[in-house]
């Protein structure tokens, strides 16, 4: 008998702690899933936020560092620069990255700095409890915006693989969802590129995914994926905003 | 050694810096720690370095935490409006326990204030700042030469105790030049075991975080810092003594400022009146040693401080409340000259 | 021995290359010297002064009464009258300043700086010749020490004109 899926090699045993039918757990899945076929376990630093994957250092047989709110392109870039050969990944949530860390990300893109960025997109915070983050969708009600979002008081939501396109020093932005078997595939596929362009020296290589988050959003986790299909994706369009690689094909 | 250089101290800190091997320097520009950066800048593609002008002093500090954090010397230099930025990154630096050297050229505030010589961030620097129970070395220099030795210092103590240090200079010593001997360039180190630079064929992973898992583990993890400060306080108080030993009145000051109670001190003995001087060093630890041999002499403080009174508070713990301490300070960027010194001390002990 | 100098003027006029030089003059025969610079917030036109120290043994940079100051414009003749130590030099830019100082307790030397440099070189040499009326003033550093600095801080095809200048602002000091 032959195995054909199992757990990747780079976990260790510590147990998970998502909720049930969270993105985050198929996403971390698939960053170590990429570093072992690439082989690239042994030069990987992965940067972790605060948010849900805040223990996610304890997850994988890497070297991690766990930054704070919002700051984890900082502690990429120096990283990055101290140990440009490495693979460095810098893992944020929406709230992390487009609400306490605008600034960190968008000059990290402005530098064009030659590491990689995975950015969960729940569209709300997770680990505080449910809250409005910028990337809420309209009318979407969370504890902070009980009456559903609304233009006048919160502004619009954000779309970052975009906005982070428009960057000349991105050189790679994309964005998915892991709301289906296929697109788990081509979720896998974005960071597996993303991680090519990096080791070869390019610059800020940018994958956003659209992950869900059942508890945060109150709804049954299949509830979940249809809405990302039927609402998320309607404000948040998949699809590769930036390629500096096929461009140059 | 080599020849004496007639340089401004910020500049020899950062030639020490480069010499002592910190090869990287994230930083925001700021008034009067700017030529730091700047020297950093120049000196870059001679010298190897990474030189970052980041967005913010927040991003900056946070940048050293990464280069840190791969066990390399990396630093920043700013200014107190930009230390308040940066004590977030303090704070998790002294958490995660990452060796970097972080300069304070103190100006007067509170907010923007004004950009001469000033010690208002005193407390901000020894008392932490940030948030959560945390300290870190801080050294305070009083001439260009000092300056420039702390920067060798500084790595070594924060390697030495996987801590951040900062150097406290001010308007006055950052921007004031004399005459500077520098020491040999080092070799760079080698890995250091601990260090996040990817595994690159060591035998184990490391992991740097400050989350907690839950409240019995984050007690001993505190717990495991406060060890490491009792260690740093038995082992670190720097101060140096001037005419103590038969003087009547003791001078405690630091900085640039004890520079000033020197010439007020000789004025002093020229008139007849002993006055020696208690030099802090370390800000913290702070060096209540220092006042331990005094303890049975009949000797009366003087403490003068570019501030409203924020390290007097240190020096009457230091004494126990026995001996009688008097203040003097002055606000707003402005340095007395060593005879407004001297007529103070006379008034406060006619 | 120990000198204490103040100069004062307005960015541009080469005070602080002036204390400068002063300081390496000083240091090169083995002096400790200080030089604390103030500029003013301002880009152009504002204050810039320094203090220089030179002495045996360190002591403060911060000066409570000079031996010797000089002023290169009206706001630092107000500004550092009061400064001058008793028996002490104030050397005055006459070309700029008008005011005459109060004081009777100290040497006043007014020169018009711009004009003997314009005679003996370019208006360009007035902060040299205001460097030769200093150095007569002290006894720490002679006009050979100020030469000696000069022919290493500056460009070869300006020395002989800015020792022209040295010399003219130092023996018109009487």
């Amino acid at each position: 008998m032959s195995i054909v899926y199992k757990r990747p090699e780079v976990f260790t045993d510590e147990y998970k702690k998502y909720c049930g039918g969270c993105g985050h757990g198929i996403i971390n899945r698939l960053i170590g899933e990429i570093m072992e076929e690439e082989n690239l376990v042994d030069k990987a630093v992965l940067i972790w936020p605060i948010g849900c994957s805040v223990y996610a250092d304890k997850y994988f047989k890497t070297d991690s560092i766990c930054a704070l709110h919002g700051r984890a392109p900082a502690v990429g870039t120096g990283v990055k620069r101290s140990c440009p050969e490495d693979l460095v990944v810098v893992y944020q949530g929406d709230g992390d990255m487009v609400s306490e860390g605008m600034a960190e990300i968008m000059h990290a893109g402005i530098r064009g700095e030659k590491f990689t960025v995975v950015f969960v997109n729940n569209s709300i915070y997770g680990m505080t409890g449910g809250q409005m983050a910028p990337t809420t969708l309209m009318d979407q009600v969370t504890t902070t915006t009980p009456y559903g979002r609304k233009d006048e008081n919160t502004g619009h939501p954000v779309n970052m693989a975009e906005i982070i396109s428009g960057l000349n020093g991105c050189y790679y932005s994309e964005r998915v969802t892991v709301n289906s078997p296929a697109n788990i595939r081509k979720t896998k596929a974005a960071i597996k590129k993303a991680f090519k362009y990096q080791m070869e020296g390019k610059g800020l290589s940018f994958v956003e995914v659209l992950s869900p988050c059942p508890t945060g959003w109150k709804v049954k986790p299949l509830q979940a994926l249809k809405w990302i299909d039927d609402v998320v994706t309607k404000q948040y369009p998949l699809g590769v905003f930036k390629d500096c690689g096929q461009e140059e094909k | 050694m080599g020849d004496k250089v007639f340089m401004q101290g910020n500049e020899a800190f950062a030639e020490a810096a480069i010499r002592s091997g910190c090869k990287f320097f994230f930083g925001y520009p700021i008034t009067p720690s700017s030529e730091i950066p700047e020297y950093y800048a120049k000196k870059a593609p001679s010298e190897g370095l990474t030189f970052i002008q980041a967005e913010t002093e927040v991003s900056a500090f946070n940048m050293v935490a990464g280069v840190a954090a791969t066990g390399k010397r990396g630093m920043t230099a700013t200014s107190g409006p930009g230390f308040s930025l940066g004590c977030e990154a303090m704070s998790y630096m002294s958490a995660a326990g990452l060796p970097s050297v972080i300069v304070d050229c103190m100006r007067p505030g509170p907010a923007d204030g004004e950009i001469l010589g000033s010690q208002g961030d005193y407390n901000q620097l020894t008392k932490g700042g940030g948030h959560g129970d945390y300290n870190t070395i801080v050294l305070a220099p009083y001439s260009v030469q000092e300056y420039a030795d702390f920067a060798p210092l500084a790595f070594d103590l924060a390697e030495k105790y996987r801590n951040p240090v900062v150097v406290a200079s001010d308007g006055t010593i950052a921007k004031m030049m004399e005459n500077v001997e520098f020491p040999e360039k080092i070799a760079p180190k080698g890995r250091s075991d601990w260090a996040c630079d990817g595994i690159n064929g060591r035998d184990h992973y490391n992991d740097i975080t400050t989350c907690g898992d839950g409240p019995e583990q984050w007690e001993k993890y505190n717990l495991n810092l406060q060890s490491k400060y009792t260690k740093i306080r038995e082992n670190e108080q720097r101060w140096e003594e001037i005419q103590t030993d038969d003087a009547d009145i003791l001078i405690v000051a630091f900085g640039s400022l004890s520079r000033v109670c020197l010439t007020a001190m000789r004025i002093a003995r020229e008139n007849g009146i002993k006055v020696g001087i208690i030099r802090p060093i370390t800000l913290w630890p702070f060096p209540v040693k220092a006042f331990e041999k005094f303890a049975d002499k009949d000797v009366k403080y003087f403490v003068t401080e570019l501030n409203a009174g924020q390290m007097v508070n240190d020096v009457k713990l230091a004494v126990n409340d026995n001996k009688k301490v008097e203040f003097y300070g002055r606000l707003g960027g402005i340095t007395p000259t060593p005879v407004e010194l001297y007529k103070k001390l006379c008034e406060l002990y006619k | 021995m120990k000198s204490e100098l103040i100069f004062s003027g307005i960015g541009g006029q080469g005070t602080i290359l002036m204390g400068k030089m002063a300081c390496t003059a000083a240091s090169k025969k083995g002096y400790n010297v200080t030089l604390s610079p103030a500029y003013g917030q301002e880009k152009r036109g504002g204050r810039a002064s320094c203090q220089v120290v030179i002495s045996e043994e360190i002591g403060s940079p911060i000066i409570s009464e000079a031996d010797t100051v000089l002023v290169m414009d009206e706001k630092s003749l107000k500004d550092y009258e009061g400064k001058v130590k008793s028996g002490g030099t104030l050397v005055i830019n006459s070309s700029m300043i008008s005011t005459k100082a109060t004081r009777k307790d100290i040497k006043v030397v007014e020169i018009p700086f711009t004009e003997i440099a314009t005679k003996v070189a370019t208006a360009k040499s007035a902060n040299m010749v205001a460097l030769g009326a200093v150095v007569k003033s002290l006894d720490i550093i002679t006009l050979d020490d100020a030469k000696e600095v000069l022919k290493i801080k500056m460009k070869p095809a300006l020395v002989d004109a800015n020792i022209k200048a040295l010399e003219a602002g130092y023996n018109f000091v009487k």
